[in-house]
């Protein structure tokens, strides 16, 4: 029987430091074999860890499509992140996976695509990001609505400008700086019937403070629930539906049923968002 | 078969390196100890405040070791044990845990390793339910069952397997007198039957409703319960750094433990009691049923014996049906 808890060895290739508290690992599987038939779909998270740190779950956030090498953005919050922070190229660390039922891109056929990202939100809904710009023929239009604390904690800021131009970003931040341009304030302030397509559906990730307010005003934009997309965070350890960390009260696993979920499946959930 | 036949079966076993493991009365207590010969060994009717959990699930495994950049996934041991006299109640607990951990590698080969032999005396509380239960032993996860029945001074009993392992060990004993009974799968063909399927509904509706807010005043999240729970199997995965090697470990979790919730930046979603006592409720009569089609609790009341506030699950339930 395949033990579904032991890490596989993967490289740390490149770092990229993005923001004072946020770096972009590349990370490269160390085994040939498992390298070439590791695949991930977008949606989906691995479990990350480092021996005497543990383990955590991270979003991919490199397109799917790139199959040498994987990315992970990682803020500075815990104990194993602040390991992380302390490795260089070359070191490895451990991951499993990928977990989770994964974003079944057929939802999103022929439609108009809204990204709302808070804080760190943006780093796993880059899979999709970044697969459009590589491969503008698989998506329609993509609207990315995105809001952080103050300009200096955004992250990917180097991306924006080689995004294609189906890919618009519209930016907030709570605190602005002397350079800043655009919105100050929350990211529903910019979800207005002007702004934004027809005939879309919509993908959130943030922290549920968020969601709350932007799902009010999707409905209002006069989405439907079934066409809005809520990544949950939740504590988990084994990724595979036993450890009950991440049970919701629906009956639903976040690591084996999501971390994506309609805002029709878990609208009646307790303390689901 | 009768009890010195028993007891020689049980030396027989002993001799052929398996570690006998049975319910022994040591003062008051009543705990699962490993037995060194046939004569140490009689049904029990008692229950054990612990139950066999600790044995296929210990509270602390060690599941890899990294040393010297090398990472070694533990493979447990293949020590053969033996679990003598488990009620029913447990062995419909070991039934559901061996549902839920079916991928894991851990648990199904101790399970592999072990011959499960049940009993049929019980605590004087449960003989009523266990008569309705008799039939369901061809849903239950077992190797040998004893039926005690009376014969004068002496007991003896009707002899049940429920496995090839379980037969092949008394034809090799050499006792043939054994009616196998065929394991069909957990699942009753009626399902999971109306007592249960009126509780998910009474649980799910009892939500938000007084008897929580009470619950939320009077229990302390020491999570004893969930200790003694034969069917609580949460676990959370640890690492834990030793002189020359660095261990990770799977511990039991209670959902009892403020922590239990807490994501990065420290929100957490089970953030008060009443909130994790219903979890809890609701993961054994809604959750369970749902993904397992079989109850989440066995009706052992070992949480109430333990539980040092007086929560009775029993009156509880009783109160959430009339109630709801």
């Amino acid at each position: 029987m395949k033990n579904p808890y032991g890490p596989i060895q993967a490289k740390i290739v490149n770092i990229e430091e993005l923001s004072p508290i946020n770096k972009l690992f590349t990370l490269q599987i160390k085994d040939n074999q498992i390298r070439n038939t590791f695949k991930f779909k977008h949606g989906q998270f691995f479990i990350l860890s480092v021996p005497g740190f543990g383990e955590a779950p991270f979003g991919f956030c490199s397109s799917p499509t790139i199959k040498e090498t994987f990315q992970v953005s990682v803020d500075k919050r815990g104990s194993l992140t602040s390991k992380l922070f302390e490795l260089k190229k070359g070191c490895e660390v451990g991951i499993r996976g990928p977990y989770g039922n994964g974003f079944d891109q057929k939802k999103i056929k022929n439609k108009n695509l809204i990204l709302v990202a808070g804080g760190c939100g943006l780093s796993p809904l880059r899979t999709i990001i970044q697969d459009a710009n590589l491969h503008p023929e698989k998506f329609k239009n993509i609207q990315i609505f995105y809001g952080c604390r103050n300009p200096e904690l955004l992250a990917f800021k180097k991306d924006y400008n080689k995004w294609n131009k189906n890919i618009e970003i519209n930016l907030t931040v709570d605190t602005a700086d002397e350079t800043w341009k655009n919105n100050v304030g929350v990211v529903t302030d910019l979800l207005t019937s002007e702004k934004i397509k027809k005939d879309c559906v919509a993908i959130l990730v943030g922290p549920p403070v968020m969601y709350k307010f932007v799902i009010q005003k999707l409905v209002e934009l006069g989405l439907s629930d079934e066409d809005i997309y809520v990544s949950l965070e939740r504590r988990m350890h084994c990724g595979i539906g036993i450890c009950q960390h991440c049970a919701l009260v629906n009956g639903n696993y976040v690591c084996t049923d999501g971390p994506l979920f309609s805002y029709a499946e878990i609208k009646d959930t307790p303390e689901g968002i | 078969m009768n009890d010195k036949q028993l007891q020689n079966f049980i030396s027989y076993l002993i001799k052929n390196n398996h570690n006998v493991y049975s319910h022994r009365e040591i003062g008051d207590e009543i705990t699962i100890k490993k037995i060194e010969t046939g004569k140490d060994f009689y049904l029990c009717p008692k229950r054990p405040l612990f139950s066999f959990k600790k044995l296929f699930l210990p509270p602390c495994q060690k599941m890899m070791v990294f040393k010297n950049n090398i990472t070694t996934l533990n493979k447990s041991q293949n020590i053969k044990i033996v679990l003598l006299g488990l009620h029913f109640y447990d062995m419909k607990a070991l039934t559901l845990i061996n549902r839920v951990y079916r991928k894991d590698p851990h648990f199904q080969k101790k399970l592999r390793n072990a011959i499960i032999i049940g009993q049929s005396p019980v605590p004087a509380e449960m003989e009523d339910y266990q008569k309705f239960e008799k039939e369901v032993l061809e849903h239950l996860k077992f190797d040998i069952f004893l039926e005690a029945k009376s014969h004068g001074a002496q007991e003896s009993f009707r002899i049940f397997t429920g496995s090839e392992d379980g037969q092949r060990l008394l034809d090799d004993f050499g006792y043939k007198d054994y009616e196998n009974i065929e394991y069909v799968g957990p699942v009753p063909k009626k399902g999971l039957g109306p007592v249960n399927s009126m509780l998910i509904e009474k649980v799910r509706k009892s939500r938000g409703s007084k008897i929580w807010k009470e619950l939320d005043k009077k229990c302390i999240n020491c999570g004893k319960c969930s200790i003694v729970c034969p069917t609580c199997f949460c676990f959370k995965i640890k690492d834990e750094i030793k002189k020359d090697e660095i261990l990770r470990t799977r511990e039991w979790d209670s959902c009892f433990y403020e922590e239990f919730s807490e994501i990065a930046g420290g929100h957490k979603f089970l953030d008060t009691t009443e909130k994790r006592i219903y979890n809890w409720y609701d993961h054994k009569f809604v959750r369970i049923p749902e993904e397992y089609t079989m109850p989440g609790c066995v009706s052992c009341g070992r949480c109430t014996e333990v539980c040092p506030a007086g929560i009775d699950i029993r009156k509880n339930l009783k109160r959430i049906i009339e109630e709801n």
